[in-house]
């Protein structure tokens, strides 16, 4: 489903060059769990915003489905963001103006979806993570394991086959993080695709497979993990 | 519609967010926008075309026959009665018509207090040339003296407390005279047809006279005359008639190029007809201006509106400057939104379609403050230059065309703001 060839990613200023990515090899398949490890600067949410398409890449080549996603207009990436990826962020990135509900039909305004389906899929979204009784609520009037909750229905909502998570339980208790990794787990086994970002090592066990991202270079067990586990 | 509506939601939600900062940028905007639609408001009026479908085809003849050799001179602007009665004496022209102003006095009977008027002393053709539109009775039949007036509606209103009053008796200068007709609401705007001495600025004329009276009755112009030998001008009706007295305007319209060129060809016959017969020794200078081109010819243009007009367009600059500038800062603030729709999968181009909506509610805003201040810059104006109230109004075209600048300018505000969001780094902005 994923496959990175030689990729490769450079920050440039005037001053220097920092190599975020080195010539990174990798393939995903449909219905993965991928936790993406690492030191801190490794480049893992380099990796992943790569992934996502919220960042350009230098070199070698991304395929999604098949298909590179090198020399695609903004109009394309914007919609294979819109149909194929759904982001979880560690700062939830929620809009505090809007409702919940608000806020889960937003990547679906952008796909053209009628009002009323809309309402449909964000409520049972929201069902799924337990809040549909607050939809009318505001982020603010949530704890910081509901929004993260919020985020992951937002995430799902348009049905997307992957879902690109960095580090959604950074900012939660070990209570809220395993209510969100159990979530998780739940979303993947119905069918979707995960790249988790973790500096949890109890929670990079519980993905299927681990890649570990050291100086932006993956690890060699990373690139083919025969031993990768498919959650039951 | 629905999704037009949702982008208005998210503007309005952003305005909330932070009303002072975009309180400020309407105001600038608008501040801008208010003075210098106050001054264009003067400047359109003055230079507007009130007979759009005629200013073309009515023309003001100037020939240069003084009684005195004069080479590199411009033809006076106002004409001799003889001057007139030669150049009148064509059939090439549709119309034409001799005019001049003057003041006088009005009421009912002797034992009134009279009312100061203005008068327009002219012809028939006058009405039927210049559109004037008539409520009451008809004007006169030919060219001949008569003791008949038309009253302007607001005139007969204020001596008779109401407009229709054909056949009723008045006292012009202690004349009496019946009044044939009644004009409706008139005032053209600028009054072109009097462009000379800049009296195109001035209110409409209040009371209508048979050239020929005027003559008779000895009525003087009050804006311009001169005359080029030992005329009297106490004796209008004799020596007036035929001296070299200049005080008329003279039009003629000339509704194709043919006419127009023939007429051309009529007065140059005509001067040299004159030299050669010694009533003048001047290089010949002819002139036939159309009437949409007069005020320019006659250096009729306020010098001070121009000089506001270019002052007020550099402070419009200076305000859609800041106002960008602040429209910048909030647009950056919001960035982080601008990012999340991004990576959610709005395009840039549905966020520029979310700017247009931020341009919809500006444009209104700005339009109503801006209106607001101009209405007091309107005001301001009148006040330090009352000679220029009549142009101090607006009509719908006008209105449109501020609404228009008003949509630009604020699209012109936004729209660097919006692209710079647009394409800031999305990552970071997720980040942060």
């Amino acid at each position: 489903m994923i496959q990175l060839k030689n990729l490769s990613k450079v920050f440039r200023t005037e001053l220097i060059e920092t190599h975020a990515l080195r010539q990174i090899e990798l393939q995903v398949s449909e219905g993965e769990f991928v936790a993406l490890t690492g030191p801190s600067g490794s480049g893992k949410s380099t990796l992943l915003n790569v992934l996502g398409t919220l960042e350009h890449f230098d070199e070698g080549d991304y395929l999604l489905d098949g298909q590179s996603v090198r020399g695609l207009s903004d109009r394309q990436l914007s919609a294979l963001r819109n149909e194929k990826i759904g982001f979880i962020f560690q700062g939830f990135n929620l809009i505090k103006d809007y409702s919940l509900l608000d806020n889960i039909e937003l990547p679906l305004r952008y796909r053209g979806i009628s009002a009323s389906e809309r309402k449909r899929r964000a409520l049972e979204a929201l069902e799924l993570v337990g809040l549909a009784a607050r939809k009318d609520y505001h982020p603010s009037q949530l704890s910081g394991g509901q929004q993260q909750r919020v985020a992951i229905a937002r995430a799902i909502a348009g049905q997307p086959r992957i879902l690109l998570a960095d580090e959604p339980t950074g900012n939660l208790d070990s209570l809220m993080a395993r209510q969100v990794m159990e979530l998780l787990e739940q979303i993947n086994r119905q069918g979707c695709t995960i790249l988790m970002v973790t500096h949890d090592p109890d929670q990079a066990r519980r993905a299927s497979r681990q890649v570990q991202i050291v100086d932006g270079q993956l690890s060699d067990a990373a690139m083919y993990d025969p031993l990768a586990v498919k959650l039951a | 519609m629905e999704q037009f509506f949702y982008y208005v939601k998210v503007s309005w939600v952003s305005i909330k967010r932070a009303p002072l900062p975009y309180a400020l940028t309407v105001f600038i905007l608008s501040l801008g926008l208010g003075v210098f639609f106050a001054n264009a408001t003067f400047y359109y009026q003055m230079n507007s075309d009130p007979l759009p479908h005629k200013s073309d085809k009515l023309f003001y003849p100037m020939t240069l026959m003084v009684p005195y050799e004069c080479n590199d001179c411009l033809p006076p602007r106002i004409h001799s009665y003889s001057n007139v009665q030669k150049l009148s004496a064509s059939d090439i022209p549709t119309a034409k018509v001799a005019m001049y102003s003057s003041d006088g006095y009005l009421r009912l009977s002797s034992s009134q207090a009279p009312t100061p008027v203005s008068i327009r002393i002219t012809q028939p053709a006058f009405f039927s040339m210049f559109e004037v539109p008539l409520l009451h009775g008809s004007v006169w039949s030919d060219d001949k003296a008569r003791q008949e007036l038309i009253l302007s509606k607001q005139t007969a209103e204020k001596i008779f407390g109401r407009s229709n009053v054909v056949g009723e008796k008045v006292l012009l200068d202690d004349r009496h005279y019946t009044v044939i007709g009644v004009l409706d609401n008139w005032q053209m705007l600028p009054r072109l047809y009097d462009a000379n001495n800049r009296n195109h600025v001035n209110d409409a004329d209040q009371v209508y006279m048979p050239l020929e009276t005027g003559y008779d009755y000895n009525y003087m112009s009050n804006s311009q005359s001169h005359t080029f030998d030992d005329t009297d001008f106490r004796q209008l009706g004799t020596q007036g008639r035929t001296g070299a007295l200049h005080q008329l305007q003279f039009w003629v319209q000339l509704d194709t190029q043919a006419q127009q060129q023939a007429y051309r060809q009529f007065m140059d016959n005509l001067v040299a007809d004159e030299k050669k017969a010694g009533r003048h020794q001047s290089t010949p200078n002819n002139q036939l201006v159309a009437m949409r081109d007069i005020v320019r010819f006659f250096g009729g243009e306020s010098a001070d509106i121009k000089a506001f007009a270019l002052v007020t367009l550099l402070f419009l600059g200076v305000c859609l400057f800041n106002a960008s500038h602040l429209s910048l800062n909030r647009y950056l603030s919001n960035q982080y939104e601008f990012s999340l729709r991004r990576a959610l999968g709005a395009s840039r181009l549905q966020l520029q379609q979310q700017m247009l909506a931020d341009v919809l509610l500006m444009t209104l805003f700005c339009t109503l403050c801006g209106l607001l201040i101009a209405w007091g810059g309107v005001e301001l104006l009148n006040y330090l230059w009352p000679a220029n109230r009549l142009f101090g109004r607006w009509d719908p075209t006008l209105l449109l065309l501020l609404l228009g600048l008003t949509l630009s300018s604020s699209y012109l505000v936004t729209l660097y703001p919006s692209l710079r969001a647009s394409f800031g780094g999305l990552n970071q902005q997720l980040k942060e």
